[in-house]
């Protein structure tokens, strides 16, 4: 009713002007309605320049080989970008069937009730989940059912450049493994100019609320009450306690002695400091080394390393990365569709190509019994370090990471504290007291909104 | 209406310059050569992402930065084009930009016609309303301009794109100065001829407008051309995405190959860059006859 | 009697101004006036994230406003960047519509590149600002360097990040601001200088008494386009800082959209576009009244 008003009102005064444009691209949007028995369905990812090449030929490939089946796959910019672009498409016929989802983003997926569980899919053909890895199964697992379907899961790991590390006296073979390792190891790497200018910092990391998250489960400390929000729905965050205030003392030490690098937020940024050799060690993402490789190929070796800890940290990662969900508000033929697209991408073949084309590292066991795996990580041991990491972290609360809603919010406001800390306008302590509070404060209106 | 000044091309010299030969060719000297440093100032930015977009992957990453590349290498075009659909960008925003065009040239004609003309009970104060939205910041309008799109079903469509920019407050008030300098003498002339407001309209101040109507017609396409936050958050395909969030987009996505992000970028300039050259003298005649006198 | 038919005639117009108003009335209505009223609405409510007013909160999110310390921050932000954006912008727009003026042999060429920015839009110039702004492969820095200048982190310190989307700001908007400059210096009646001139007035004189005065409607147009787009400005900060870092760019716009389409608090970010509005509505009375007293219309 409203919205006939509202067509009429714009008709009317339009005249002419609403002619012109009134060739509607209805092209995408009636393609989807299955008019050749063809189901189409929509993809929306966050994978970007070699991921993205890995994942459009996942897509290829399926389509290839299912002819009642087309997945348009299309890239909507970063995990935040594609999440938000997300919530304010949601209800419109231009929402996608089928999304990939930042792992940040579960809790409000699962309060939103737009998307149908996995679960579902999985019992009704009793699905075999049995060699899933535990660890990432656990994140995305809430009350006893899978709610989404991992596909590229990675953890950060310590990126080196042994070519440096020689030139240093350093043993390239032996990279740092404690925080205060890296910090003697970036004392030496650390190259200035005559004219006082850093040429090469030791060791650096992108501001990203992410590498804090994980520095958190390292020290096996909550970042919201409640167990982390899997207990009950959180109401506080708790990251402003001892372990949050000696991560960021750590980084901002090495940033005042000047060995660490400040490169920004964008961890793409980094890496290119790191491809250029202005830093010796970064810590990223493992599903950069695909990248990190080919970026250094002809110019140094790179080595990596499970991520340096804090002394009697008892280490171990929170699985980062992605997961699909199939929503709701589609038509059951396309949501069957969306679950035989997921059975393909987890595939052990499939986690296997994949796999090797950019870092993450495979969702189930199977995967490495693949022959082309086996070959890869052989040749590229860098590959194996994340594996590891994942298969020595011991399944808790604190490295099964926190579903929080307002998660967008918390990182970016950590973030923020972080660059507060290291700029020098704040102290460690009263900043991070300051982003608990407005994360608590974010909490308590979301559940206002969605608390049952 | 006759201010307009087609004064570029003005090369007399006038006689108090030439009388000191010798101060004036160094003076002219200077100028140049301020003007050469100036001008490769300013186009610097432009030349660099063509200068980088023919560098290699490594060279267009490397530091040192190299400022041009060691051979000409055009391959990052072809990877920009396969990367993503540029022609599809600029056509939308072509588009786009058409249709607010001449959205903003219809809706302002013809209010400004009844503000300038027409003796109506309550005429200031619905002028003053116009004037108004014009101190309404668009962002204090976009969130309910959003859910009202939304509601239509118009996201990711050129309607959804363009509705909301059709009619400019703007555009009225600079229309209705311009019409106000036309001879009230004609206007009573035509009415008494029992000529018809439409048909005065159409046939005298529509042709006698022209330069104010360019003037109005270049500031929209620049505004429209330009529009990054509305675009951003109404499509959602990549088919319907304009120049500017598509080229955001190959940015996001390429991240490191600033090569072939940059051979984008030139792709994406071409337009209006052959438009600057082709049109520079109607660009600047254009945009001076509508002659802001305010 | 006069007054009956004078009366009757404004009747009669009214009826044909219908036609001529409605298409913009309607449009206005559409996409200004209801927006306003809802915008004014939804910040008095929490909403959820498909932007439905939920729960009625008053003047709550206008009180957490004005006691939150970043959203003093970004007040000032914004007329910071307000500053240093407009009039450098203007200035140098002027000293180059000056410059190309000149009737010289070729000066189409020059005024062609010195025009140049006009082509680039908010997207094209920030990505080519986040290459030459780069953390590690900055072409800039690299050139400075010989000048004795010691590195910049263009976007990674609160004050450089600052003054780069400043930079890419002013620069977007020289050739637009030239070319206006240039139309309305090309407009000044050239007997107006020659008579100056033979009474011996110098270029500097000439361009005091005659010259600027004369230029004064354009300059002022000038003066309120630009600040407009200021206060709008949003994609070159969304491309190159997001914000940061530590919020030194977080202006209010900025932060309107951070608040409705990150953090989805569509209401909080309603209250802070009142507040804006009420900010550009200060704004544009005082430069319509201080201001356009100074500027000299023939």
């Amino acid at each position: 009713m409203k919205k006939a008003l509202l067509s009429g009102m714009l008709a009317l005064s339009l005249g002419t002007a609403s002619v012109l444009v009134g060739c509607s691209n209805s092209e995408e949007t009636s393609a989807d309605a299955a008019s050749n028995g063809v189901v189409e369905l929509t993809l929306w990812h966050a994978m970007g320049g070699g991921a993205g090449k890995g994942l459009d030929a996942i897509v290829q490939a399926f389509n290839d080989s299912h002819d009642k089946i087309k997945v348009n796959a299309v890239f909507q910019g970063s995990y935040d970008d594609e999440f938000n672009k997300y919530k304010t498409a949601q209800g419109s016929d231009t929402a996608p069937a089928l999304m990939q989802v930042y792992d940040i983003g579960t809790r409000y997926m699962i309060d939103s009730e737009a998307a149908v569980p996995v679960q579902k899919f999985i019992d009704a053909e009793k699905y075999d989940t049995s060699d899933f890895e535990k660890n990432i199964l656990n994140y995305y697992t809430l009350d006893g059912k899978l709610y989404s379907m991992p596909f590229n899961s990675s953890n950060p790991i310590l990126y080196y450049n042994k070519d440096a590390f020689k030139e240093a006296g350093l043993d390239p073979n032996q990279p740092p493994k404690t925080w205060a390792e890296v910090n003697e190891d970036a004392k030496k790497l650390t190259k200035k100019t005559g004219g006082g200018q850093t040429e090469r910092y030791g060791m650096s990391m992108a501001i990203y609320g992410w590498f804090f998250e994980q520095y958190m489960a390292n020290q096996l400390q909550l970042y919201a009450n409640n167990g982390n929000g899997r207990q009950g729905r959180a109401t506080q965050a708790v990251f402003n306690n001892d372990a949050g205030v000696a991560f960021v003392d750590w980084w901002k030490q090495g940033v005042d002695s000047g060995t660490f690098g400040n490169f920004g937020r964008k961890t793409a940024d980094t890496q290119a400091a790191f491809a250029a050799g202005k830093t010796a060690m970064f810590i990223d993402s493992t599903a950069a080394v695909r990248g990190v490789v080919d970026g250094a190929q002809g110019k140094f070796e790179v080595g990596t390393a499970e991520l340096p800890k804090t002394d009697g940290a008892p280490g171990g990662v929170i699985i980062g990365g992605g997961s699909m969900w199939i929503m709701k508000d589609q038509p059951e033929a396309k949501q069957k569709a969306a679950w035989e697209f997921i059975k393909f991408m987890a595939d052990p073949k499939t986690q296997a190509v994949w796999h090797t084309a950019t870092g993450y590292f495979p969702i189930r066991t199977k995967a490495y019994d693949v022959q082309e795996l086996k070959d890869f990580d052989a040749k590229y041991p860098q590959f194996q370090t994340a594996v590891n990491q994942l298969h020595n972290t011991k399944p808790s609360e604190a490295t099964s990471g926190a579903v929080i809603g307002v998660f967008p919010e918390a990182r970016a406001t950590v973030e923020t504290t972080i660059e507060d800390v290291l700029l020098g306008k704040k102290t460690t302590k009263d900043s991070l007291d300051g982003a608990a509070q407005k994360v608590t404060d974010a909490l308590g209106k979301y559940n206002q909104l969605y608390a049952k | 209406m006759s201010t307009l000044q087609p004064a570029l091309e003005k090369t007399a010299l006038s006689p108090a310059v030439r009388r000191r030969p010798r101060t004036k060719q160094v003076t002219t000297a200077a100028h140049y050569l301020v003007l050469l440093i100036v001008s490769l100032i300013i186009a610097f930015p432009i030349l660099f992402a063509l200068s980088t977009s023919l560098m290699t992957p490594a060279e267009s990453l490397s530091s040192p930065p190299h400022l041009v590349p060691s051979h000409l290498n055009f391959t990052s075009y072809h990877n920009a084009l396969q990367a993503a659909p540029l022609g599809k960008f600029l056509l939308n925003s072509v588009i786009v930009s058409a249709v607010i065009v001449a959205g903003q040239l219809l809706t302002s004609s013809l209010s400004a016609y009844a503000f300038a003309f027409l003796r109506f009970p309550g005429r200031n104060l619905l002028f003053y309303l116009f004037l108004a939205t014009m101190m309404i910041p668009w962002e204090v309008t976009l969130i309910p301009n959003y859910l009202t799109i939304k509601q239509l079903g118009w996201l990711s469509t050129y309607q959804g794109l363009a509705a909301p920019f059709l009619a400019t407050a703007f555009g009225t008030f600079l229309l209705r100065q311009f019409y106000l300098q036309i001879p009230r003498d004609l206007y009573e002339a035509a009415v008494l001829d029992g000529c018809g407001h439409w048909r005065f309209f159409l046939t005298v101040v529509v042709p006698l407008s022209r330069p104010a109507l360019g003037t109005l017609g270049v500031y929209a396409f620049l505004q429209a051309w330009n529009m990054y936050l509305w675009p951003l958050l109404i499509t959602n395909k990549t088919g319907m995405r304009t120049v500017q969030i598509g080229i955001s987009m190959l940015q996001n996505e390429e991240q490191l190959a600033w090569n072939l992000i940059m051979a984008g970028v030139v792709l994406v300039l071409l337009p209006t860059v052959l438009l600057l050259i082709i049109g520079q003298k109607q660009l600047v005649k254009g945009l001076l006859a509508g002659s802001v006198k305010g | 009697m006069n007054a009956v038919v004078r009366a009757r005639r404004r009747g009669r117009e009214l009826w044909s101004a219908g036609p001529f108003l409605a298409p913009s009335l309607l449009l206005f209505a559409l996409f200004f006036f209801y927006p306003l009223g809802k915008t004014v609405y939804l910040s008095f409510f929490l909403t959820n994230a498909k932007g439905e007013a939920k729960s009625f909160v008053g003047w709550q999110q206008y009180a957490e406003l004005f006691a939150s310390p970043d959203f003093q921050h970004s007040l000032w932000t914004t007329l910071l960047f307000v500053l240093l954006t407009v009039l450098p912008g203007l200035l140098l727009a002027l000293l180059l519509a000056l410059l190309v003026e000149k009737p010289l042999r070729g000066m189409a060429f020059f005024r062609t590149l010195i025009i140049s920015p006009v082509t680039v839009s908010v997207a094209t110039a920030s990505t080519i600002g986040l290459l030459l702004f780069n953390p590690s492969i900055s072409l800039l820095t690299y050139g400075l360097k010989f000048f004795g200048v010691p590195d910049i982190a263009w976007l990674t310190d609160p004050f450089w990040a600052m003054i780069s989307v400043s930079l890419v700001t002013v620069w977007m908007g020289l050739g637009f601001h030239t070319i206006l400059l240039l139309g309305g210096l090309q407009a000044i009646p050239q007997e107006l200088l020659e008579s100056a001139k033979i009474d011996g007035a110098g270029y500097l004189k000439r361009l005091r008494h005659v010259v600027l005065p004369l230029l004064s409607p354009t300059l002022f147009f000038v003066l309120v386009v630009s600040v407009i787009g200021a206060f709008q400005s949003f994609g070159q900060i969304n491309i190159l800082t997001a914000g940061g870092p530590s919020r030194s760019t977080h202006v209010l716009v900025y932060s309107i959209y951070r608040d409705a389409f990150f953090n989805f608090q569509f209401g909080s970010a309603s209250a802070q576009a009142i507040v804006l509005f009420a900010i550009l509505l200060l704004l544009t009375l005082l430069q319509f009244t201080v201001v356009e007293r100074k500027v000299h219309y023939q």
